[in-house]
């Protein structure tokens, strides 16, 4: 989902976690807009009339909302008021509440208030990593786009059907040949499930679906051979069993972005 | 009308016909037993039916009043309760987020020292990634001992609500294993996991007490695993299971027994200085039989080439708490 755009609502925007949450996810494509209060006073109406204008008029594919914002007791939730507006005004946008309190009565209240069960809004504590906020980010915003990037190296284009590899990290992307049909199937499949959640594997049974024969785990077996001997050769390395594409304990495959 | 009501009925009734009998027996009782008493025995028995029934009102009465102030007395209590977990929450609610304010900065600068290293384009030494690598390894156990505090508060705190609703098993997994990826990553580790249906679907559950149970194993796990750690997720038509199992060097059959104690660790058993808090298991234990479900450990150990430890959660499809909490202290 490149080119997303992202609306941060956070009394820290300035602070170092803010900020290193930001650029991932700028790494990731998105374009992000800061919400700033007009006025010098940093209080919770303040950001609540800022974020509802700014949702307005940026219109973004996602939000990332704090629940404390402002240091006033009245304040200690407003996050959470914010939230039901978006709730009731813009149902289908994806709301991650990023806050430290991403457990316990706070997050409860809201669970049990306006939302149902799903509906697109999620909680992350503040502790979390970078990373995690992007995974948990694109699994809110739809976990299937046109293009996955997988590493810096390839790239999947699921409308267009193809796999694309560049050998250096400056270099263009060029299509690699040989990966059609069922084996661009299988390979989607598994980029998928690797954008969804890195450590996600896909079973054989989903797998075989894209084989043909009696032998349905062997035919498999060998179009992932095929599959990695065309990457490997588009990426000019040899790809190994550990590389790219991985056997775990023979109950299905997982996708491991190369590291060339 | 209740029990007490219809013991005051009766009893009422009961004084009224004694009383009726009482004054007609001078009109009727000599013409009926004249020939057997001095005194006709209508008298006695309009007399015993009175004292009866004023007996029978009276204790009612009284047995209703003892019950009232006792009802009272616990409703009393509960809401001291309920108002204490409420106060005890609100106020771990701002340690934690004051506790977090300083580790977030401490946090947010290492992640800026190691962006600004890396975009130097300089090697940067060993002992200074170790150090970044350390800080960062650490936030994942601070923030599952945070959490971990406040299912203690709610496990001993009486008449906790719980809240049930439909989870999505496989995006609870899915969670877990983003937060730990990374530092399992740093310490060579994998961590995988699947689901079988592949579309799991969802169940009915507490969702926290789920990320606890399997953030507590996972964490566990992760700690003791060689290189390798599998979550596997399947169901079948009353429960939903899911196994945790590590590559790890396993644990002792001697201390399989004491495993889900509150507090006991492997270094408790070894007079050792503790490396955890031993409070993992055993919440993820307490949570797992809360809500009728089960959490067992199968373990080989080392030397045997197929060592490895796997826990396995059995929850039902559609859960209700089986316990009052409060009762779980171990």
């Amino acid at each position: 989902m490149p080119d997303s755009k992202i609306l941060i609502i956070d009394d820290e925007w300035e602070s170092a976690i803010v900020k290193a949450v930001q650029r991932r996810l700028e790494d990731e494509g998105w374009l992000t807009v800061i919400v700033k209060p007009q006025s010098q006073w940093m209080v919770g109406d303040e950001f609540e009339s800022a974020a509802i204008y700014a949702i307005e008029d940026e219109r973004p594919d996602g939000v990332l909302l704090d629940v404390r914002l402002g240091e006033h007791r009245d304040d200690q939730f407003k996050g959470l008021e914010i939230l039901r507006q978006i709730v009731e005004h813009y149902p289908v946008l994806p709301v991650l509440m990023f806050t430290q309190y991403a457990q316990g009565p706070a997050r409860d209240t809201a669970a049990r208030g306006a939302l149902r069960w799903n509906a697109p809004v999620d909680f992350i504590d503040k502790l979390a990593s970078p990373e995690e906020v992007v995974l948990r980010l694109r699994r809110l915003m739809g976990s299937s786009p046109e293009i996955i990037p997988i590493g810096a190296h390839l790239q999947v284009d699921v409308g267009a059907e193809t796999v694309s590899a560049r050998r250096e990290r400056d270099a263009g992307l060029e299509p690699v040949s040989d990966i059609h049909g069922m084996k661009f199937e299988i390979f989607r499949e598994l980029a998928a499930a690797w954008y969804r959640s890195p450590g996600e594997l896909v079973p054989f049974s989903r797998l075989e679906r894209y084989s043909e024969g009696e032998e349905a785990r062997a035919s498999l077996r060998v179009r992932i051979r095929e599959i990695k001997v065309s990457i490997g050769k588009a990426l000019g390395v040899q790809l190994g069993a550990n590389d790219l594409i991985v056997n775990v304990r023979d109950r299905g495959y997982r996708l491991a972005p190369p590291q060339v | 009308m209740g029990p007490g009501g219809l013991v005051r009925l009766v009893g009422v009734l009961v004084l009224i016909f004694g009383l009726v009998n009482l004054a007609v027996a001078p009109l009727i009782g000599k013409a009926m037993f004249a020939h057997l008493w001095g005194i006709e025995p209508l008298t006695y028995f309009g007399a015993t039916l009175a004292i009866i029934g004023l007996t029978v009102t009276s204790v009612s009465y009284l047995i209703s009043d003892v019950i009232r102030n006792r009802r009272q007395q616990a409703e009393e209590d509960q809401h001291f309760a309920e108002r204490w977990t409420q106060v005890t929450q609100q106020y771990f609610d701002l340690f934690n987020h004051d506790l977090g304010r300083p580790l977030r900065r401490i946090l947010g600068k290492e992640r800026e020292i190691r962006e600004q290293m890396e975009a130097a384009d300089t090697e940067i030494p060993v002992s200074v990634r170790e150090l970044l690598d350390e800080i960062e390894e650490q936030t994942p156990s601070f923030r599952l001992m945070m959490s971990n505090i406040q299912v203690l508060i709610e496990l001993e705190t009486p008449n906790t609500g719980e809240t049930i609703q439909a989870v999505e098993p496989g995006e609870v997994v899915r969670r877990i294993v983003d937060r730990y990826s990374l530092v399992a990553a740093d310490a060579n580790k994998q961590i995988v996991w699947w689901s079988e249906p592949t579309e799991f679907g969802i169940v009915q559950c507490d969702s926290s007490a789920v990320e606890h149970i399997v953030t507590n194993l996972v964490d566990n796990t992760v700690r003791y695993a060689e290189s390798f750690v599998e979550i596997g997720l399947t169901r079948d038509e009353k429960n939903f299971y899911i196994r945790v199992w590590d590559d790890g060097p396993g644990i002792a059959a001697r201390y399989l027994p004491y495993l889900f104690d509150r507090g006991w660790t492997p270094e408790v058993a070894r007079r050792e200085e503790r490396t955890s808090s031993g409070l993992g298991l055993f919440i993820a234990h307490t949570l797992s039989k809360r809500y009728d479900g089960d959490l067992t450990v199968e373990s080989v150990t080392s030397p045997d080439p197929d060592h490895h430890t796997s826990f396995t959660v059995t929850l039902p499809l559609c859960s209700a708490p089986a316990h009052t909490p409060g009762d779980t202290q171990a």
